[in-house]
This record gives C-alpha cells, sequence and structure tokens, in this order.
C-alpha cells in the first residue's frame, strides 16, 4: 500500500521529463549550474557593491585626506592617520562614546527585562494570548519618526500625558519637570521611548526561545519534584538563553548606532547631555563639514561595534554548544 | 513503597476515548506490564497516574490518599518518558543528579554522589557521565532516563516504553538488570510496552490493553495460557496463535457455539506421514528453531518445529490438535 504513491509519483515525474519541450531542455543544458547560478546572484552582488562596498571603501578613503564636502572643488590632500589622531584625543568624542555606553547599557538592560517578562506571560497561553501579542507588537511597527514625534507630546509639560501619569502617581505637580528639557531627564526620557518601542521586539525573540523549550522537560521535572522556581532557573533561563543573547546582540548593534529617536527627541540637548556618537558624527561631518575626520570617525565606530560583536557572537555559540 | 489503585478511571480527548473505565490495583512492591498496540492509550494510563492529565472521572489513590487534587510533585512518582526528555543543557550527571537535588530531600553532595554513580553503573553508563546529554545516541539517553528515575524511592516507578530503542542484546541485559533492581528494592513498578517478550519475562501480571480498556490482567502464565478472549490471545504468542474453523483438524472438542479454534505450537502434534492431512510450504530458519509454514485445505498455519526434525518443502505431514482454545463468534473465551 505505501508502495503505490511513490510509484505513481515517480512515473508522472518521468512523464513530466518526457514532456518537456526538447528546445528548452537543450538552451538550458547550453548553461552549466554554475553559470546559471552566477546569473541569478550577479544582480545582487552588483547592487550590494554599488550601494554597501562602494561608500564603505570611499569613507575608508576620505578618512586619510583632508577633504570637505561643501568645498568639492578644493585640492583634496592626504594626511596619513592625522584624522583618526584627532579623533582619538577629542575629549567630545569620548563624552559622546560615554553618554553611547550608557544609553547601550540601560536600553538593553530594561528591554530585556520587560521583553523577557512580556514573553514569559505571553507564553502561559492565556485566554486571548494572541491578541495581546499582537497589540503589543505595534510599537515595534512603528516609524522612529511617527513614535519620535508621538512622544514629544507626551512629554509635554503642560498639556503631555506622561507628565500627567507621573503627577498622579507622584503628585508632583505636572508642569514641574520636563522631561525632554531637563539635564538629569533627558536621557532617560529617550531610555524610556527605546525601550517602549523595542522592548516587544525583545519580546518576540524571546518569546521564540521559550516556544522552542518542549513541553515533556517541564513534565519531566515536575515529576521530579523542581519548584517553579528551580523550573525557571535550571530550565527556562538556560534553554532561551541563546534567544537572550541574540536579541541583546540585535538592539545592542542598533542602539550602539542609535540616531533618529535622539535627533527627534532633543537633537542632542540639553547641551550635550544627550548627545550620543551618532549625533557627534553628524555634527562633524555635515555641520563642521569635516568629512576626512568624520570618516575616520565612522570608520572607528565601525571596527569598534565589528569588534564587540565578533567577540559576542563566540560567546554565543559557546552557549549553543553547550 | 506503596499500593497504587484506579478506580474506574475515564479520559477523553475530543472525540477520541484514551482510556475507558479502567480500574487496575498494582499491589505494594509489585511489577505491573500494560502491554498493548499503539493508540491503545497506555501513556495516558501513566499519565493519569503521575498528574499530569486529569482523568474526566474515577479515582486514583497511591498509598492509600487520594491523589485526585495533587500536582505531580506531590505524588511522588518517578517517570520514564517515552520520548526521553533529559534536560538538554545538562550533562549526564546533572541530568541523574537532578532530582536528587530537589530541596524537598535535603540530601548532601556526598549521598548525591554516590547514588549517581550508583544508577549510572546499573544502566552501563558511568563512561559517559561527563558528556552533555544532546551529545548521546538514542539507547544512551534513554538509559539515562531511566537511571534519572531509579535514582529516586518514589511510591511507584512509572516507565513508558523505556527500552524500545535499544539493540536486541542490550535490551535483554537491561530487562534482567532491571528486574533484578525491582526485586532488590522491592519497588511498586507500572511498566508499558507493547513488546510480549518484555511483558513476559519481568511482569509478575500483564494488564492488557485496548482501545483504552482494560481487557484482562493476571500473570503472565495466566494470560498466556489462558487469554479471556481473541483479541488476548492474539497479542501473545511466537509465532502468531493460529485461527482455524472447528471441522479442519482433527483432535478437537469445540463446546457448543464455538466457532474458531485458537492453535499455538503446544496445541499442535506434527507426525510426518505421506498420507497426512497437511503440506509443507516453507521453512525459516532462525538458528535455533524453525518456523514451519503449513497449508490444510486452503488455510495456512504458522509452527515451531525442531531444527532437527527432517521434513522439508513439499513434504506432507499429519496434524492433529491438542487441546485447542475455544472462542465464539464474538470473539470471546469459550472453555
Ligand atoms: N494530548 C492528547 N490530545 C489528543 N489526543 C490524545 C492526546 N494524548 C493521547 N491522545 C489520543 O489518545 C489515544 C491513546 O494515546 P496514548 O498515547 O495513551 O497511546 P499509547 O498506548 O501510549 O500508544 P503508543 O504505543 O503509540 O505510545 C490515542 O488515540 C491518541 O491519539
Ligand atoms: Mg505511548
Amino acid at each position: 500500500m505505501t508502495d503505490a504513491p511513490s510509484t505513481i509519483a515517480e512515473r508522472s515525474a518521468d512523464m513530466l521529463a518526457r514532456a518537456t519541450p526538447t528546445t528548452i531542455a537543450v538552451r538550458v543544458r547550453g548553461l552549466s549550474d554554475r553559470a546559471i547560478a552566477w546569473l541569478f546572484i550577479t544582480p545582487t552582488i552588483a547592487l550590494l557593491l554599488a550601494i554597501n562596498i562602494f561608500p564603505l571603501i570611499w569613507a575608508v578613503y576620505l578618512s586619510f585626506t583632508n577633504f570637505r564636502a561643501n568645498r568639492p572643488n578644493a585640492e583634496v590632500e592626504g594626511v596619513g592617520l592625522r584624522n583618526y589622531q584627532r579623533v582619538l584625543n577629542d575629549p567630545d568624542i569620548w563624552i559622546a562614546m560615554q553618554t553611547t555606553a550608557h544609553f547601550v547599557f540601560w536600553t538593553i538592560l530594561l528591554q530585556m527585562i520587560i521583553g523577557f517578562a512580556l514573553a514569559y506571560l505571553i507564553d502561559r497561553k492565556f485566554r486571548g494570548h494572541a491578541f495581546w501579542t499582537t497589540v503589543i507588537l505595534i510599537p515595534m511597527m512603528l516609524s522612529p519618526a511617527v513614535v519620535g514625534n508621538f512622544w514629544r507630546f507626551l512629554y509635554q509639560p503642560q498639556i503631555g500625558l506622561f507628565n500627567y501619569i507621573v503627577s498622579f502617581f507622584t503628585g508632583i505637580p505636572p508642569s514641574s519637570f520636563e522631561m525632554l528639557g531637563s539635564v538629569t531627564l533627558a536621557p532617560w526620557a529617550i531610555i524610556i521611548v527605546d525601550t517602549w518601542m523595542w522592548a516587544p521586539y525583545v519580546m518576540l525573540i524571546c518569546l521564540a526561545g521559550l516556544r522552542s523549550i518542549p513541553d515533556y522537560i517541564y513534565e519531566a521535572a515536575e515529576v521530579d519534584r523542581a519548584s517553579a522556581w528551580r523550573q525557571f532557573w535550571s530550565i527556562t533561563v538556560p534553554m532561551a538563553l541563546p534567544f537572550i543573547m541574540l536579541a541583546v546582540l540585535f538592539r545592542g548593534i542598533e542602539n550602539f548606532k542609535m540616531f533618529d529617536m535622539v535627533m527627534l527627541l532633543t537633537g542632542g540637548g540639553p547641551g550635550s547631555t544627550t548627545e550620543v556618537a551618532s549625533i557627534t558624527l553628524k555634527r562633524e561631518a555635515f555641520e563642521s563639514w569635516l568629512t576626512g575626520r568624520s570618516s575616520a570617525f565612522a570608520i572607528i565606530l565601525f571596527v569598534a561595534v565589528f569588534g564587540l560583536a565578533n567577540i559576542y557572537v563566540k560567546a554565543l555559540n559557546k552557549v549553543k554548544q553547550r | 513503597m506503596s499500593e497504587v489503585v484506579l478506580h474506574r478511571i475515564g479520559k477523553t480527548f475530543g472525540d477520541t476515548v484514551a482510556v475507558e473505565d479502567l480500574s487496575l490495583t498494582i499491589r505494594d512492591g509489585e511489577f505491573v506490564v500494560l502491554l498493548g498496540p499503539t493508540g491503545a492509550g497506555k501513556t495516558t494510563s501513566l499519565r493519569l497516574i503521575a498528574g499530569l492529565e486529569r482523568p474526566d472521572c474515577g479515582r486514583v489513590t497511591i498509598a492509600g490518599r487520594d491523589v485526585g487534587r495533587q500536582s505531580p510533585a506531590e505524588r511522588d512518582v518517578a517517570f520514564v518518558f517515552q520520548q526521553y526528555s533529559l534536560y538538554p543543557h545538562l550533562s549526564v550527571y546533572d541530568n541523574l543528579a537532578f532530582p536528587l537535588r530537589s530541596p524537598a530531600r535535603r540530601l548532601n553532595s556526598d549521598e548525591i554522589d554516590r547514588r549517581v554513580r550508583e544508577v549510572a553503573r546499573m544502566v552501563r553508563i558511568e563512561h559517559k557521565l561527563q558528556s552533555r546529554s544532546t551529545r548521546l545516541s538514542g539507547g544512551e539517553m534513554q538509559r539515562v532516563a531511566i537511571g534519572r528515575a531509579l535514582v529516586r524511592r518514589p511510591a511507584i516507578y512509572l516507565m513508558d516504553e523505556p527500552l524500545s530503542s535499544l539493540d536486541a542484546k542490550l535490551r535483554a541485559e537491561l530487562r534482567l538488570e532491571l528486574k533484578r533492581i525491582q526485586k532488590e528494592l522491592g519497588s511498586t513498578l507500572l511498566y508499558v510496552t507493547h513488546d510480549q517478550v518484555e511483558a513476559m519475562t519481568m511482569a509478575d501480571r500483564i494488564g492488557i490493553l485496548s482501545e483504552g480498556r482494560l481487557v484482562q490482567i493476571g500473570t503472565p502464565r495466566e494470560i498466556y495460557a489462558d487469554p479471556a478472549n481473541l483479541h488476548v490471545a492474539a497479542r501473545l504468542g511466537q509465532p502468531h496463535i493460529n485461527l482455524l474453523p472447528t471441522d479442519l483438524l482433527p483432535g478437537a472438542a469445540p463446546p457448543s457455539g464455538a466457532s474458531a479454534i485458537g492453535a499455538r505450537t503446544e496445541h499442535l502434534e506434527i507426525a510426518t506421514d505421506a498420507q497426512g492431512n497437511a503440506e509443507v510450504d516453507w521453512i525459516e530458519h532462525l538458528g535455533d528453531q524453525n518456523h514451519l509454514h503449513i497449508r490444510v485445505r486452503g488455510h495456512k498455519l504458522v509452527t515451531l518445529a525442531d531444527p532437527y526434525l527432517s521434513i522439508k518443502p513439499g513434504d506432507r505431514i499429519n496434524l492433529t490438535l491438542r487441546q485447542p482454545l475455544y472462542f465464539g463468534s464474538d470473539g470471546e473465551r469459550l472453555r
């Protein structure tokens, strides 16, 4: 009985092969598999070269020159490593790096805790969990421009909902503090928005991790008299860890480059309290027009992220192989 | 150690009746095997006892206490799952130690170490103690799963086809080992399988499950020699029991209402006779014994034969029945 379908399948494949017009067969036969493969990937490679690789190489070249984009006709001179020296000796840039590190640390920490907690709750499969998953994912699907403007509105001291809610719970008058205008609060204003927007993304990845743990592992643990607390720490966390680490990696790389949200909310201010590396970079490149120097800075940032990410991926692989 | 009683348990999944009106008593220190084909409700029965599934009706008691409202942890059972279910991120050692590290048990690490090593030796896995459990072969995983149950001293061990993915030799060894351990510890054990050899060799009593119902329960001898119906008779015996019309062979004394005769090897007498009533079709050589395929007037029979019996395909033989089993038209045994 089990042979019958396979013979039918074989027979129909055979019939199809016979029915294929010989002209196509011959024409296809004229190209080797390798040639066909190249034919398919050439457009992609060309696009990749034009859009990604070429600008990168061009930026590397510019980083060794004194080129300024606002004076395209001036003579371009090679300056060796001077741009790199300047960048690395610039105290402002180090402050921007610290600001960035601060942002990356807190956004990741908060997003991981909130994202994982949400995933853990959703994974309980209560009634309507599919609906709530969709609702939770909405912020992530919005455009950063929309989110930025939306939150600027919420942070309004006089009419903003955020200030109103805070005052409702704490009793502090709503117009007595300005989230975006205060030196101490502005960094947190941005961290809150970024967390609001991206915790759902972390939740999604963590949920995939939690769903990958088969029920029978928990059943075995239950029979082995492991408490819920012990099941969480000795099964849930270690088995979801590769996913959690992946989420950290994605969010880390993204937030290292964080630009749009900061630009929209504070533009780096007040003063330079929220000036992350990408804002400094933009200032150097398009306000001071130090194209060569900003290219050097961009390359340094790239190498830093790339190096850190690589070390991290090694660690991730080790965890996965355990 | 303690007696486990199932009283009129029923469990359905949607339209599927997994277990129906199941009553079963596993006495203290007894080794009971549930034997049944795939889908008979064996796994479901174990899960109901363990508390991983709630019965629709009926009562489960362990050592006299009604466990209906208790969680699996409170019931104090050990379970060997059909699909191994090892903790994949832990080593073999940590898998075996996991149940012992429960804070409720308060064992010190020397005691845990001693128990883990002892059990690892029993299930022949001591050379892999430091391996990650995902790096094991299927058979090794299954042995770790058995070991993880054996480190404990629960009220009852529940084992779901624990030897199914082992090779024949190891299976035979572990079969004996398991039986020995169970006897030594005097533990209560409910074991599920569809392998009749495992059931016959290990069980104090065998329960035959069919479509969620317990058809018959008794000692291996009772189940084999005195089956309640055709279904039970067909589950035991190698080669399978032959079903024949009542008037096919001489030597039968069918009671009234009998519609079929069940004849195993021990119910058939063979004599070489050129004028015999049967013809040898072919002979399967299994080494220590032969399967004799015989034809009698269009009916086929299979029986065991002495490998030194000098007959060959095409020979005629004389077959006589000797106290065979009789079945009514509904499949029930007639005595
Ligand atoms: N969680 C479930 N949901 C729906 N149906 C189920 C579930 N568990 C078991 N069943 C059904 O109940 C019946 C008995 O299943 P069970 O797993 O107890 O069989 P089994 O005797 O263990 O079979 P096997 O030898 O294949 O393991 C089957 O028809 C099965 O499809
Ligand atoms: Mg099963």
